[in-house]
């Protein structure tokens, strides 16, 4: 494996647990979506890495380039075409979780995830 | 006409467009609604079976391995696609003329999250491409929070963020767990990763491999609300309106089949895979039913019930042969119709009455007594009750636990069986049996027709599945024997 793939192995790697720690155990909840992004960049990083070519060229097929040596030389493209998808898929989710999150502050004037998302029917029980 | 296989995505997919667009025309999103409803379920009838390569890329043999490559995205179109696309397809026409006859002004977005939720599980059931079901799985997912944030139910946004925070974890360790195979085998069509696994290419003992299936599998337990999701998914059920709960349950259902028969294609092969499933859906099925059992919303018992229904659904996937795995499969379908129905019904006695809480109604067969009983048919349904689909397909499952030598797990499938049946008696005596009780206000408001038509159809549809299973079971059969093969 060359030596850029490890890193980005170890980049992804590093990326998915400090998300998930701030996920889970962070109270902000602004930082817990920063969290999240985090654990999805480590995850498209990863597949991106998937994809390198040490000294490959970028996998595009010009008129000019003899097809046998474009196979041998470029990147693997699939990962990359995924990866964009993933992206696109990853700032909707972003976009809908910051919106709910306005929703939310303006409703309790916090940002603390253990006052907004507090068992709903417990809530439900004290509000009666 | 297998040109008709992308169009069960396209239709609803461009139909979600163009009513999010348009949604200022009130008359014309209704028309549109409408019409594009009723052909969801049409066109899986009238297609063909068979496959649909996107952009015409055809299969093509690889010169070194031997093995035929698929470079395009594929639809796979069988009788189980078809039975289960024809079912989302009737209960989407059915939740949107109860939404259409419901209100005086339609809302163009809600009806938009309605329909890309349906396109969405639709291309979750075909697609032959496990990265295409992950970007699926995450537009079903941004639709389902949509939903239940568009309720006007009280403490819908927060059950809405707390399942999104939660599927923000789930959909990237999916994701880490698709990119391990794809590092692995170079390619994300599963025919294809099946074929390498098969040929020899591939060590499934790797470290690399097992912890793809572990990413997956935590996927697919969001996916399917089994625990530890459990509780969240029973919440968004009960902070949706009811007739989008009875969608949202069926896009569970969809998520959770199409998911693991793609695990089930890729990782049957280790042993540990099965134990896996069925234990998690041991556990479903056993906290389903018992916390169903403690709860005073009904909309979060009958969340909590079809949690219990799930694992069995699982239990059947599970134990992996080709008559347990077409058990399993005629108990996904049953359950979409069954709990479809008992959410729907339930929302015309929340229609009538404004309350949820079991502990505040009763005396209500008197007032609405056509409800009432299609619900008991339904929650008998649901408990297994002959001869109702149900019975059926529990029936089929307690066979093939013996049959593959877990007696334990058949007396578990018939006990948790009699608890739901339990479950449901209770209920129902609380709310429609019992005296009413001199606080509660009963409107004279007849329930809407469009809901009893509702029930009506759904009600059909138990009985012809339960009469006559044959129909369904003999094709899903045939089906799942080309998987194990």
């Amino acid at each position: 494996m060359a030596e850029t793939q490890l890193a980005i192995l170890f980049t992804s790697i590093a990326l998915v647990v400090i998300g998930l720690y701030a996920a889970i155990f962070v109270d902000n909840i602004i930082k817990k979506i920063i969290g999240i992004s985090f654990i999805e960049e480590g995850a498209n990083l990863f597949i991106v890495g998937i994809g390198y070519k040490a000294g490959g060229i970028v996998p595009i097929l010009m008129p000019n380039m003899d097809p046998a040596w474009f196979a041998s030389n470029a990147s693997y493209p699939l990962p990359y075409g995924l990866v964009l998808t993933s992206i696109v898929i990853g700032a909707s989710t972003l976009a809908v979780m910051l919106a709910l999150v306005m929703v939310l502050y303006r409703k309790y004037g916090t940002l603390s995830t253990s006052v907004m998302l507090a068992d709903t029917s417990k809530q439900e029980e004290y509000n009666e | 006409m297998n040109e008709l296989i992308p169009l069960m995505v396209i239709v609803p997919m461009m139909a979600a467009l163009l009513l999010s667009a348009f949604s200022k025309y009130d008359k014309l999103i209704r028309i549109l609604a409408f019409v594009v409803a009723i052909c969801l379920p049409i066109i899986p009838i009238v297609s063909n079976y068979g496959l649909h390569f996107f952009g015409g890329y055809e299969p093509m043999v690889d010169n070194v391995t031997n093995i035929l490559y698929h470079p395009a995205i594929t639809y796979s179109f069988d009788f189980m696609q078809q039975c289960f696309i024809a079912m989302i397809g009737l209960l989407t026409f059915l939740v949107v003329f109860i939404y259409l006859s419901k209100y005086k002004k339609v809302s163009g977005p809600y009806l938009f999250l309605l329909f890309m939720g349906t396109s969405a599980a639709t291309a979750l059931i075909l697609t032959d491409d496990i990265f295409h079901m992950f970007v699926f799985f995450e537009i079903l997912a941004l639709a389902q929070v949509g939903i239940v944030a568009a309720s006007s139910i009280e403490y819908s946004y927060e059950m809405a963020l707390k399942y999104m925070i939660l599927g923000a974890i789930g959909s990237p360790m999916m994701l880490l767990g698709i990119g391990f195979l794809l590092a692995m085998t170079g390619t994300v069509n599963v025919t294809d990763i099946v074929a390498i696994l098969r040929g020899g290419l591939l060590n499934v003992t790797s470290p690399v491999f097992l912890l793809s299936l572990g990413l997956i599998f935590f996927g697919w337990l969001y996916a399917s609300g089994l625990p530890p999701f459990h509780t969240i998914k029973s919440g968004i059920y009960s902070k949706a309106e009811p007739h989008a709960a009875a969608l949202l349950q069926s896009f569970t259902v969809i998520s959770m089949i199409s998911i693991v028969i793609i695990m089930f294609r890729i990782y049957s092969s280790l042993p540990i895979f099965e134990v896996f499933i069925v234990l998690f859906s041991v556990i479903a099925m056993i906290l389903g039913v018992s916390m169903a059992l403690t709860q005073t919303d009904f909309r979060r018992m009958i969340g909590f019930l079809a949690v219990g229904e799930l694992g069995f659904i699982g239990l059947g996937i599970g134990l992996g042969t080709q008559f347990a795995l077409t058990a399993g499969l005629f108990q996904a379908l049953n359950e979409i119709v069954i709990t479809a129905l008992l959410f729907i019904g339930f929302g015309a006695i929340v229609h009538s009455t404004n309350e949820v809480d079991t502990r505040k109604l009763g005396g209500l067969l008197a007032y609405h007594p056509k409800v009432g009983i299609m619900l008991l048919i339904g929650g008998l349904a649901m408990a297994g009750v002959p001869p109702l689909n149900g019975f059926q397909s529990k029936l089929m499952l307690v066979q093939a636990s013996l049959s593959c030598g877990y007696p334990e797990l058949s007396i578990l499938t018939i006990m948790v069986s009699i608890a739901t049946f339990v479950v449901f008696v209770k209920t129902f005596y609380s709310m429609f049996l019992r005296p009413k009780p001199h606080d509660l206000e009963v409107a004279d408001k007849e329930v809407p027709k469009a809901m009893v038509f509702t029930m009506l159809i759904l009600l059909i549809v138990i009985f012809a599945l339960g009469l006559f299973p044959n129909v369904v079971t003999s094709g899903i059969s045939n089906y799942v024997g080309g998987l194990l093969l």
